[in-house]
């Protein structure tokens, strides 16, 4: 018999989130040319009613634990419907769809997986999707090339990117992995200089997991999978052995296979060249367009930012997946733009407290690699974006337009509370 | 022993902290320290979307006359230009293909939020409320606008007149033209685009301060000034035997005199023939460093300070002369010179002021709608670039060369007043030479300093000097 737990503190969270989207959806209907009208407030009411579903499904499970990931991952998809409305309004009922379908898979990720220790034992069958899953837009039929990246699949007119869902499985692979080799990994008997050589089976799949990435730059022309793929595997191995110098070595081989692709792959060239002479007369107006006028919409912002509905982000191409955040900037300004940063900021430092507070190396591992994903993904399209880095077709969470992306995170962060659910029983907890 | 998983967690997780703080940082500088670079560009559509979305302000000229006002049409407002001998200066201000000339230079000044008026940019900013939009006024004369233009008559080429006094532009025409009420009307722009964009003759192209020639002749006001100064005796006389070369090394090559002359030269005397191998003597005696020195003090080849878009000029493909040859040609005015009819009218100012260097520009004021002053454009002058009596010195020089005997800028005389100027005939790989002139008057102490620029006209200079003289005797009201 499970008993119900009351999630209060999360309740109470949620009824701020509902006056943000609905306020925000309402400002942006009144800012239109038509105005507001009242059945306008349907979409917002209807998501607000999934939000409370969930945490009152929260706590008739009588999940214990972490309280404050489920209101902050609530408040940016409502701050993503509400930007979908504002830059995409003909996108909107799909958007919604997608928040229920993502709804669907938290739930589905609370209620399945019994024993999350459990998962650790499938290692290298998440190894295997996951490859799998990765190297799917390669083949034809099912590959399709979006914008110059091959990163989906499609059976007809659904299309789905596989990289989202290859995230989690890899983190899933790489907690399994390390925790059992950490060991070995970190304690080499052999040093050659300040360098630790680990054995060489052992050392083998970090070699495997860069070539790998590479792969994924070189066939299906997407740099920013690379990016975090890297990250992603990096930041664990971190993790797991505390070893800053695996990190370096891993970042070097980064930056060694940028700098070879940089000049064997007109794509790579490209976005670099874009990055760094954006305003340039050849490159404003041809690929650079979308990068200068994502600029514009920032320097608009200012402070406090034009007010919902009162900037011109519509004149930066494609705005709704790639550029929200410059949109929403424009828009709110510098000081909702910090706001919004601080969200993120305020998820991650929750996820890696779950991982701290984790009981076993395999959830420490777990929750830590989660966390990383939102951490590394924010940074990389929000660097992007302000042209701090080159940009890649990252997606922003919870905010950008997409679906694959939004069921995935909303899986991530039910593992997430799953891990703190773990704990809280392990250490008698609430 | 291995460090616990916890303790890497936390050096992570303050890993992403910092990250965290420099993509703020990042962002900090785009939305506030970079701001006001990017909301004046001229391709910044939240600028350009001001032109469909509401009236702009009104240009207008030194008398008060109305050169550029918004016009309701059934969908958003197009701009109605008054007079098309101006097409440059006020510019276009198109939906599709952004604004150019005043209608991009003072576009924020034209939505009411002029730098200067700080209050409105932050109502705008903050609060949305646009202030009504005021006006740009030009220092163009309409008097003398008019001279210039019908002086030029629909030759290929510029005409600038400049108040040397204050650096303001008193007449700017350039030919071919446009018609930029079609550009800046959303029903016909794209058509009256693409036929200006095509064209051969580049209208587009504002001749008056974009148009890059080589000067001829009239660049030996650079090159006597820095004579001058670097102590050469313009009473001593020079030898001239056409055809010159300095030694056997130049092989074929020799510099011509354009009257074929033979016999001994003052300054004077080759200022009034313009005697190019007195000039190419002298500016190899002095050297190419001196020469580029001063050709860079009067401004060419490097940064311009016109209020809208200008050209550098170029003294040499490399910038430096290292060649003999290059120096002589370059002291009489050819080589790989180049530069703007703009430039050219400033070298004359200069010399008319003593030596002081205006700053040039088109506009003269922003007003708000109730008509009242928000900001007076009066830069102050670049600075001292030759000294006094150097500039004395070639003004005497300069005014023989217009009224001397057999002087060959006689055309631009205007009774009653001394003019002091200079023709040129610039060698060009176009066709016939680019005729030139550019002086000032009264030469004493000038109100008015004018180039005048022909494409390929078949008499060169002698050509342009009498166009010189009617325009300064308009601005002169005579």
């Amino acid at each position: 018999m499970i008993a119900v737990t009351r999630r209060r503190p999360e309740l109470g969270l949620l009824f701020w989130v509902a006056a943000l989207g609905i306020t925000g959806s309402v400002a942006v209907a009144a800012a239109e040319v038509a105005g507001f009208r009242p059945q306008q407030l349907v979409i917002p009411v209807s998501y607000v009613v999934i939000a409370f579903v969930l945490h009152f499904f929260l706590a008739a499970r009588g999940i214990r634990g972490d309280q404050v990931l489920l209101p902050i991952a609530a408040a940016l998809t409502a701050l993503g419907l509400i930007l979908v409305e504002r830059l995409a309004s003909n996108l909107l009922l799909q958007q919604l769809s997608w928040t229920l379908i993502a709804a669907g898979a938290f739930a589905a990720t609370i209620l399945i997986p019994r024993d999350l220790t459990a998962l650790s034992r499938f290692k290298w069958t998440w190894a295997l999707l996951g490859v799998l899953l990765l190297v799917s837009p390669v083949f034809p039929v099912i590959g399709r090339e979006v914008n110059g990246a091959r990163i989906w699949i499609g059976v007809g007119s659904v299309t789905f990117e596989p990289w989202e869902a290859v995230k989690i499985l890899l983190v899933i692979f790489f907690a399994a992995y390390l925790e059992e080799f950490r060991e070995v990994l970190s304690q080499t008997q052999r040093r050659f200089g300040p360098i630790p050589v680990p054995p060489l089976p052992y050392f083998g799949p970090i070699v495997a997991m860069w070539a790998i990435a590479m792969l994924v730059m070189v066939f299906e022309k997407d740099l920013g999978a690379t990016l975090l793929f890297l990250g992603i595997f990096l930041a664990m191995l971190y993790l797991a052995t505390g070893e800053v110098f695996y990190t370096l070595i891993g970042i070097l081989l980064m930056l060694a296979g940028g700098f070879v692709a940089y000049h064997a792959f007109g794509h790579v060239a490209a976005r670099v060249d874009v990055w760094l002479n954006a305003f340039s007369d050849d490159l404003r107006f041809d690929a650079g367009y979308q990068l200068v006028q994502g600029l514009f919409a920032l320097a608009n912002g200012g402070l406090f930012g034009a007010g919902l509905g009162n900037g011109m982000p519509e004149r930066i191409p494609v705005v709704w997946s790639d550029f929200v955040f410059d949109a929403f900037a424009e828009e709110v300004g510098f000081a909702g733009a910090l706001a919004l940063l601080s969200f993120y900021l305020l998820f991650v430092y929750r996820g890696m407290l779950i991982a701290l507070r984790a009981p076993t190396p395999f959830l420490q591992l777990l929750a830590g690699g989660l966390s990383f994903i939102v951490a590394i993904q924010t940074l990389v399209i929000v660097g992007g974006n302000a042209r701090l880095i080159p940009l890649t077709g990252i997606t922003l969470p919870f905010v950008a337009y997409g679906g694959s992306s939004l069921v995935t995170n909303w899986m991530l962060v039910a593992l997430l509370i799953r891990v703190s659910d773990v704990t809280a029983r392990v250490k008698g907890l609430p | 022993m291995t460090r616990s998983i916890a303790a890497n967690i936390r050096g992570l997780t303050l890993a992403i902290a910092m990250a965290f703080l420099v993509t703020s940082i990042g962002v900090g500088y785009w939305t506030l320290v970079a701001g006001d670079e990017l909301k004046a560009d001229p391709y910044n559509p939240r600028l350009i979307a001001a032109i469909r979305d509401r009236p702009r302000g009104f240009i207008k000229d030194a008398a008060g006359n109305t050169l550029a006002q918004s016009a309701q049409t059934n969908n958003g407002y197009k701009r109605v230009y008054a007079d098309k001998s101006l097409a440059h200066v006020t510019g276009y201000a198109s939906f599709q293909f952004g604004a150019s000339g005043i209608e991009a230079a003072y576009a924020e000044s034209l939505i009411g939020q002029d730098p200067g008026d700080a209050l409105s940019q932050w109502r705008a900013r903050y609060l949305r409320e646009r202030a009504p939009p005021g006006s740009v006024v030009l220092g163009i004369d309409p008097k003398v606008q008019k001279a210039a233009a019908d002086a030029l008559g629909g030759r290929r080429g510029a005409i600038v007149a400049i108040d040397p006094r204050n650096g303001a532009i008193l007449a700017s025409v350039s030919w071919p033209q446009y018609d930029p009420s079609l550009i800046s009307d959303p029903a016909t722009e794209e058509s009256a685009w693409k036929r200006a964009n095509e064209d051969p003759d580049k209208p587009l192209i504002n001749r008056a301060t974009q148009g890059l020639y080589p000067p001829g002749s009239t660049f030996k006001i650079i090159t006597g000034a820095a004579a001058l100064e670097s102590g050469v005796d313009p009473n001593a006389k020079v030898r001239v035997d056409d055809p010159w070369q300095a030694d056997k090394s130049w092989g074929t090559y020799f510099v011509r005199s354009s009257s074929r002359a033979h016999g001994d030269y003052t300054m004077a005397d080759a200022y009034r023939l313009s005697e190019n191998i007195y000039f190419a003597k002298i500016g190899l005696q002095i050297g190419g460093p001196k020469l580029a020195e001063y050709a860079q003090r009067f401004g060419i080849g490097s940064t311009t300070h016109c209020d809208i878009a200008a050209a550098q000029g170029q003294l040499s493909r490399t910038g430096v002369l290292d060649r003999p040859t290059l120096i002589a040609d370059t002291s009489y005015g050819q080589g790989e010179l180049l530069v703007s009819p703009l430039q050219m009218a400033l070298v004359a100012a200069t010399i008319g002021m003593g030596g002081v260097m205006p700053t040039p520009h088109y506009a003269t004021e922003v007003r708000d709608a109730a008509g009242h002053a928000i900001r007076v454009i009066a830069p102050g002058a670049l600075g001292q670039v030759i000294r006094p009596e150097t500039a004395k010195a070639l003004t005497t020089m300069l005014v023989g060369a217009v009224s001397g005997p057999g002087a060959f800028a006689f055309g631009a005389k205007i009774p009653g007043v001394n003019v002091a100027g200079k023709t040129g005939s610039a060698e060009n790989p176009s066709g016939s030479p680019h005729g030139w002139f550019v002086g000032f008057a009264p030469a004493e102490a000038p109100t008015v300093a004018v180039a005048i620029l022909l494409e390929n006209s078949p008499r060169g200079g002698e050509d342009a000097a009498p166009l010189g003289g009617r325009v300064m005797q308009a601005a002169l009201g005579k």
